[in-house]
């Protein structure tokens, strides 16, 4: 057991962060629903931090470090499919990769455009494609979440399987949702916290009354265990592990995804506070795969048969 | 970042395992029902903590010059972990060795260590802890128990309540009030709990029999030396000793064992079938699961040398979460286990509602968490 950062991990995680540091704050004067920064993105393929996986000394925790990380900026970034799911499958997809549970066409696909691969994982197998613009249904132009969304429309004929176990793949997809609602986690509470600590009613910062500091505080406890368990779903690859830990996210995210928009009042229902970048992809991730119930289901199979 | 346990400590864990199964009686299940401060598992304690000295698995965390191994936090955790997990068969002895020990070490005088260091080493000591009253409970500066110095001597006049293990031990801690001064008008008082003028009494509880007591100072006179460090410095050592003691009870452990015991169960009856029950277990599992990854990254602190603040209030809050889903989990499925089904299950429920409010409360927890871990801006006093 050992629990602290080694030095490969601090020195990446330092680096991200100057990289990054451009993309840290939301421009002026910006109201998107989602953010999304094509430069950025280069960057981080160009410095090979989508890529840590492979590397021996690096592994899935430090992925799972990388993709956490990049999930607190306003930003959304397609990095835990890519970081953490990709090199399972095959290194060279192209990106950004679309993960999709067979048969559930109905539900939204985060980052799915002409180009995305689109890789389809169920009792099948797992397979995959390059999505084309005649595939691609897009989303309600003000579509309600912080994640560029759109629908495919149909499965192409044809489709690359891909050798690798589904539940396997499913497993990493988990544990990389998990990675990132930790980072979106983090970023919401700290956000919220610099608000209500600034924010003054009845002559006093609102975050002086029990009321919600006790919210907050509970708050705290789920977004630090869902790292944790993040963390260690990465690095102990076991199926239960990485079950819970999207379980225990998307429970954590359902919570603060109200908490945090009541405490901002009027606020919380603008968008010229950035909160919604990160509460409106966690509530789209608390979707993902089925949701808080299939998780536990998966977790109680890998448990107790 | 590293997961796996290493060789040494996983032997470390199996040593434990396999002393404990060679060890303990075979109805242990049935007879640990007696909570930890019962008289029948104070008196089991008395000989099973001399083998315990004797396999060197008593204080092995100790530092070498105390006669330990000085093994590290890690290994300190395994060991509280088997305990606990077991039903804790060293019962109150826990605290010698977690924090009563190493405090002695410290601030206790040659007299002091040379008194009661040896029996803690033997297995043959039990400690109880005066610190709550009935007026000062989260609010413990408040306390009013008066030692007042008169001829070399400490006369002491008050009360205190909610202490486990008074009835069957022989020396107290105690919490006594010397000045005014709030925190530091405390002074700690090792007082033999066989001095006249003390009174015991048990209270009935929900948690098992002979666990907490109100205990009454009249006039319990004890020499000066009696006194442990200066007066008034009680705060300062009472923060030391819960440095080694802050996470308290590896909780998470026990409830992850009852809640696989009550899923043996449910399956054994043809009742874990409902998706809906297995989302719930699934559910109960994710949290002592937080609870001990929280209380894993606390622990890794201690390995690093970092100081151990407010961390462990969050790992606490996790640890009550966790017990609080485990104990709900079973009666909504299980009710038979808390009525003679399961003496495990119900041990574990007799200890587990305990988790939010022995050793500080859960909500003192969250005041903590708010104003030390977000640093939010203070409560208006
Ligand atoms: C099984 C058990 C064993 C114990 N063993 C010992 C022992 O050996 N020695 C010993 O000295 N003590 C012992 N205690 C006492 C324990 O430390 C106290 O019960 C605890 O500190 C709470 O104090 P209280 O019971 O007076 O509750 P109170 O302080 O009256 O609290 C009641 C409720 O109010 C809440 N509350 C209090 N203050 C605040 C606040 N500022 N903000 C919000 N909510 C608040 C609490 O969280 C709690 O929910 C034991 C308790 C139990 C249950």
């Amino acid at each position: 057991m050992q629990l602290s950062l080694n030095e490969d991990q601090t020195q990446i995680l330092d680096f991200i962060d100057s990289l990054a540091k451009p993309y840290a704050t939301v421009p002026m004067h910006d109201v998107s629903l989602a953010l999304e920064s094509a430069e950025l993105d280069e960057a981080l393929v160009e410095n090979g931090f989508l890529d840590v996986m492979a590397v021996e000394e690096l592994g899935p925790v430090t992925a799972a470090l990388v993709v956490e990380k990049l999930a607190r900026l306003p930003f959304a970034v397609e990095a835990a499919a890519s970081a953490m799911v990709r090199p399972l499958i095959d290194p060279e997809l192209p990106r950004p990769l679309c993960l999709m549970e067979e048969g559930k066409t109905r539900k939204p696909l985060r980052f799915l455009r002409p180009g995305a691969s689109v890789v389809v994982v169920g009792p099948s197998g797992v397979k995959s494609f390059t999505a084309t613009e005649e595939m691609i249904a897009p989303a309600q132009e003000d579509t309600l979440y912080g994640y560029p969304v759109a629908f495919l429309t149909a499965l192409p004929d044809a489709m690359t399987a891909h050798d690798a176990d589904a539940a396997e793949i499913t497993r990493a997809w988990r544990v990389a949702m998990a990675a990132e609602a930790a980072g979106l986690l983090g970023a919401a509470l700290a956000s919220t916290v610099t608000y209500v600590s600034e924010r003054k009613q009845f002559g006093r910062p609102l975050a002086t009354f029990q009321g919600m500091r006790h919210r907050l505080a509970e708050d705290q406890v789920m977004t630090n265990t869902a790292y944790w368990m993040a963390m260690r779903a990465a690095g102990t690859g076991s199926q239960a592990d990485a079950a819970m830990a999207l379980h225990h996210a998307q429970e954590a995210a359902k919570r603060v995804c109200y908490d945090y928009h009541q405490f901002l009042g009027g606020m919380g229902m603008t968008l010229e506070h950035p909160l919604h970048l990160w509460t409106y992809r966690l509530k789209l991730l608390t979707a993902e795969l089925g949701g808080r119930g299939a998780q536990g289901l998966a977790a109680a199979e890998a448990l107790w048969g | 970042m590293q997961f796996e346990w290493t060789e040494e400590q996983d032997a470390f864990r199996h040593k434990i395992r396999d002393f404990l199964h060679a060890n303990l009686p075979d109805d242990w299940e049935k007879f640990s029902e007696h909570g930890p401060a019962s008289p029948a598992l104070t008196a089991f304690a008395r000989e099973f903590c001399v083998k315990l000295a004797d396999a060197g698995i008593l204080f092995p965390h100790w530092p070498e010059e105390m006669g330990g191994e000085g093994l590290g936090p890690w290994e300190q955790q395994i060991l509280a972990e088997e305990m606990w997990i077991a039903g804790e068969p060293r019962g109150g002895q826990y605290m010698n060795v977690n924090w009563i020990g190493p405090t002695l070490e410290k601030y206790g005088t040659d007299e002091q260590k040379a008194r009661y260091l040896e029996p803690i080493t033997k297995g043959q000591s039990l400690w109880c802890q005066g610190f709550s009253e009935p007026d000062a409970g989260s609010d413990l500066a408040s306390l009013r128990t008066r030692a007042e110095l008169k001829d070399g001597h400490y006369v002491i006049n008050g009360q205190k309540i909610w202490t486990s293990y008074a009835g069957l031990a022989d020396t107290c801690f105690l919490l006594t009030r010397t000045s005014e001064d709030k925190k530091r008008g405390i002074t700690i008082i090792l007082v033999p709990m066989d001095t006249p003028g003390i009174t015991v009494r048990q209270i009935p509880s929900l948690i098992g029999e002979g666990d907490i007591h109100e205990v009454f100072f009249d006039d319990v006179t004890v020499p000066e030396s009696a006194r442990f460090g200066n007066e008034g410095q009680a705060w300062e050592i009472v923060g030391y000793s819960l440095r080694n003691e802050r996470l308290g009870i590896p909780r998470f452990t026990l409830a992850r064992a009852a809640l696989d015991r009550a899923v043996q169960m449910l399956k054994a009856a043809g009742d874990f079938d409902s998706d809906f029950v297995r989302i719930e277990a699934a559910r109960c599992a994710a949290l002592c699961e937080a609870a001990g990854t929280a209380n894993y990254a606390v622990v890794q602190r201690r390995v690093d040398g970092l100081a151990i603040g407010s961390e462990s209030s969050s790992a606490r809050y996790a640890t009550v979460m966790a017990e609080r889903a485990v104990c709900e989990f079973v009666i909504e499925f299980l009710p038979e286990a808390l009525a003679g089904a399961s003496p495990y299950l119900k041990m574990h429920h007799q200890r587990g509602i305990v988790a939010g409010v022995a050793a500080g409360s859960a909500e003192i927890q969250l005041n903590i968490i708010a104003s030390d871990v977000l640093e939010l801006p203070r409560e208006p006093r």
